[in-house]
């Protein structure tokens, strides 16, 4: 026993591995410490194990189910072979070699159960967040609760929940909400990683005396949606922080909502330290179709139009891509990526859309196009700066959008009626590969079922000249990241309804994807040997000797 | 004997199926015995005399389940308690319990009594002594964490005061052998390269081994690339002399010890997907 105990005296030394910040900025390779796997949103891995020319030898590895779950739309985070698993109200840590699980987190206490995006990873800690919107630190070796930061109000009525993967960044911890559809004033919060101390908040919404005020009419504030319900992006050099704010409420109903709406529908850059807006680009002014800007921001340093320059990109749900100037916010390119668009004949000089009169929803109903599940969505675009193109799942689709003037009542859904799919005319998702520096289309894969109801499926890009793709079949695909050639593909035999990503342990690259009911883990095949005989594997008391 | 099967299966079946359904307000009843002393005891009695048999006199399972300390058990209102052990499920060898109203509800105060967690108790003892002793005297944290602070070789107890009962916590500390927490069983591995890892066992099969060094460092292997692999019985932690004064500062520091005591499916609403 003595023997025992004066071991684990010897052993208590200081922690080691954990995740610094430095690390986050990085473009992820081995690890992949971020829902993106860097703070940009890249989403581009430095790996090329798996590369063009083996990706045809791509083989499961491994199949973790999650409990419980339906549609699962994380993306696992590895750090240093240790894989983390958000889920609703739920952490889980696994070997990210096998598959088996190492510790797990429940918050029994959350008082609503959503989906979930995931967790992130600074210093020793694990961040995410309950469907009640709090925020919660975990330890990163242990999976034990050491602050819990409610952000969402104590108000039971209140609409206001969480989905999302927060962002890590320099010793903080930022989230957004959910709800935006019905009734409430989104933000984007900022707490201090070690403590959990809020440092501040930025309101969507701007309230009476603030800047954007005058764009709503006198709609109140507290119910004009904004929400914030995907992760944001950095930029470490501006210290600038792009989030992407979701639809003015109540949806589809304009009329209650004169103005431009700010902000919502907009990318906003704010100080990382302080939350002050240094500026905005709204995407779609006064929108009546249900187009969050949630799309990924993504922050790129190029060459563009021959001048070095910082750019952030997005493929928005109103059917444009857009390439911005981040330092001030200003369209450098804005052209449609999607055919059936009918709301704008295109982005003016001045950055505004240059809109096609009656394309507003009615009590009756109007087809307008994108459809409410827009071009694009949540789902994860990607940028390979090898060939410059931007890889994005996107969906043709026309709705049929109709309004109401019924108004707000309290823990009601505020969205002023819908929209539907048009039944003769199903949409169609396909992978397209936007070069950036024109917008063009350099190639496109179609999922040949037109289905584009349930599946959510991204992407993910790598060194090996690759873009790993879901579709709306269940398959995982693997295509030519220059070609558009698919290489490789893999029935999961699930709806996929989140993005793969990469990393590697034991020097073995794989290519995850957690989704609806399970985490999927692939690598090169390697034929299975017979397992040894020789190993001793045996029971031993205490104070018998084991090699210590 | 009756009522004992009748509380095993129901609620088992219950925990399964009852769980996610939604409950009209007018529907949360209280227990009116609350955690009444003498409530419990005579659910105690009702308990030895028809339950244990199958439960085991302090709840922790056999032929029945286990109903204490368990989180399926915390969660379950009283109203679905109490609807277990009165009712009957059809198909199963559950009968419908004979007992009163009034006796089914002191069952349910005993039963509830069995899971509550230490930190719902007014523990007397000085809580600084009882964490000087944890953090300097007596070492505990040389292998125990609590809120980042401590050693990686024991369970972390950041939360130990909602997740364990007074006298788990008790027991635990004076014979650390009576239960060691599932992933922090003392394993040994050699590789075939000769390299020695020892920790505690965060995952075993028959292919791979996880293992969490005393820094926290995770050591995973295929067994095919180990040459021996030791399991350590019984609790790594040394017994320990304390006064009794010592051990109830400590009792009462740990019992403290919660960031996140669990409430019951009353006051949570099952909600829907996330919004596109």
């Amino acid at each position: 026993m003595r023997k025992v105990s004066c071991l684990f005296l010897l052993l208590a030394l200081p922690l080691q591995a954990e995740v610094a910040f430095q690390d986050l900025l990085k473009l992820p390779a081995q690890n992949w410490l971020s829902y993106s796997g860097d703070l940009t949103a890249r989403r581009h891995s430095l790996l090329k194990q798996i590369n063009t020319t083996n990706v045809g030898n791509l083989v499961p590895q491994w199949v973790y189910q999650v409990k419980d779950s339906k549609r699962l739309q994380l993306t696992p985070l590895v750090v240093d072979g240790v894989m983390y698993i958000g889920h609703t109200n739920e952490v889980y840590a696994l070997d990210a070699g096998t598959g088996r699980e190492l510790w797990h987190y429940k918050h029994t206490q959350a008082k609503r159960h959503e989906g979930n995006r995931g967790v992130a990873v600074l210093g020793d800690r694990v961040f995410f967040v309950s469907s009640d919107a709090h925020l919660l630190a975990l330890h990163a070796k242990t999976g034990a609760l050491l602050w819990d930061a409610e952000f969402g109000g104590s108000d039971k009525n209140s609409q206001v929940h969480a989905t999302l993967a927060p962002l890590a960044i320099n010793g903080k911890v930022l989230v957004g909400v959910s709800g935006g559809d019905c009734g409430i004033r989104g933000f984007v919060d900022a707490y201090d990683a070690a403590s959990g101390k809020q440092l501040w908040r930025f309101y969507t919404i701007p309230a009476p005396g603030e800047l954007g005020f005058e764009t709503w009419g006198g709609h109140p504030i507290e119910v004009s949606g904004g929400g914030t319900w995907m992760t944001g992006t950095y930029d470490a050099e501006q210290n600038l922080v792009f989030w992407g704010v979701g639809n003015p409420g109540p949806d589809f109903n304009g009329d209650l909502r004169p103005g431009d709406n700010l902000y919502s529908d907009s990318v906003v850059a704010l100080d990382a330290d302080t939350g002050k807006l240094k500026w905005h680009y709204q995407f779609t002014p006064h929108d009546t179709h249900d187009w969050d800007a949630q799309e990924f921001p993504v922050v790129i340093d190029a060459v563009f139009q021959r001048k070095p320059r910082k750019l952030l990109l997005q493929a928005n749900r109103n059917g444009f891509f857009y390439v911005l100037d981040r330092t001030n916010g200003k369209v450098l390119l804005a052209k449609p990526f999607v055919k059936k668009m009918t709301w704008a004949k295109g982005i003016l000089p001045n950055g505004r859309p240059d809109v096609i009169p009656d394309t507003d929803p009615t009590p009756a109903g109007r087809i307008a196009c994108p459809g409410i599940k827009g071009a694009s969505n949540w789902f994860s675009p990607s940028y390979n700066p090898e060939t410059g193109l931007f890889y994005v799942i996107t969906i043709e689709q026309c709705d049929i959008y109709t309004a109401s003037a019924r108004a707000y009542e309290k823990g009601e859904c505020y969205s002023g009626t819908g929209a539907e799919a048009i039944p003769s005319e199903p949409g169609q998702f396909f992978l397209r590969a936007i070069d950036i520096q024109t917008g063009d289309i350099r190639w496109e894969i179609p999922m040949i079922v037109k289905d584009t109801m349930d599946p959510w499926p991204g992407t993910v890009s790598t060194a090996g000249g690759l873009v790993f793709f879901g579709d709306n079949e269940g398959y995982l695909s693997a295509a030519d990241a220059r070609t558009g050639k698919v290489l490789w593909h893999f029935n999961t035999g699930q709806l996929i309804t989140a993005s793969p990503m990469t990393y590697s342990a034991n020097g073995k690259q794989y290519v995850a994807l957690a989704s609806a009911t399970d985490v999927f883990s692939f690598s090169l095949f390697e034929p299975m040997r017979p397992e040894p005989v020789t190993l001793k594997e045996r029971y031993e008391t205490r104070g018998a000797t084991a090699g210590n | 004997m009756r009522t004992c099967v009748a509380v095993c299966c129901m609620l088992a079946w219950s925990a399964l199926t009852l769980y996610a359904q939604d409950q009209a307000p007018e529907k949360r009843i209280k227990n009116p015995f609350g955690k009444d002393k003498a409530a419990i005891e005579v659910g105690r009695t009702q308990f030895n005399s028809g339950c244990a048999v199958c439960h085991g006199p302090t709840g922790q399972g056999g032929r029945g389940s286990r109903l204490a300390e368990m989180e399926r058990v915390q969660k379950m209102s009283d109203r679905r308690l109490f609807e277990v052990i009165k009712g009957g499920v059809a198909g199963t060898q559950m009968p419908p319990s004979s007992l009163s109203d009034q006796e089914i509800w002191q069952l349910v105060s005993f039963i509830r009594s069995m899971n509550a967690s230490a930190f719902d108790l007014d523990v007397p003892g000085d809580i600084a002594a009882g964490e000087a002793l944890f953090f300097a005297s007596n070492k505990c944290s040389q292998c125990h964490l609590i809120r980042g602070r401590g050693g990686l070789s024991g369970p972390d107890l950041s939360n130990v005061g909602s997740r364990r009962s007074l006298e788990k916590i008790r027991k635990s500390i004076q014979d650390p052998d009576a239960f060691v927490e599932p992933g922090y069983a003392r394993i040994s591995a050699v590789t075939r390269l000769g390299k020695r890892i020892s920790g505690t066992e965060k995952n075993n099969s028959n292919y791979s081994v996880q293992i969490q060094d005393a820094q926290g460092e995770f050591h995973f292997f295929l067994k095919r690339d180990l040459r021996e692999l030791v399991h350590h019985i019984g609790s790594p932690m040394p017994k320990i002399s304390l006064l009794d004064v010592e051990l109830q500062n400590l009792l009462a520091f740990l019992s403290r010890q919660s960031l996140a005591p669990p409430e019951t499916e009353e006051k949570i609403e099952h909600g829907k997907e996330v919004e596109p």
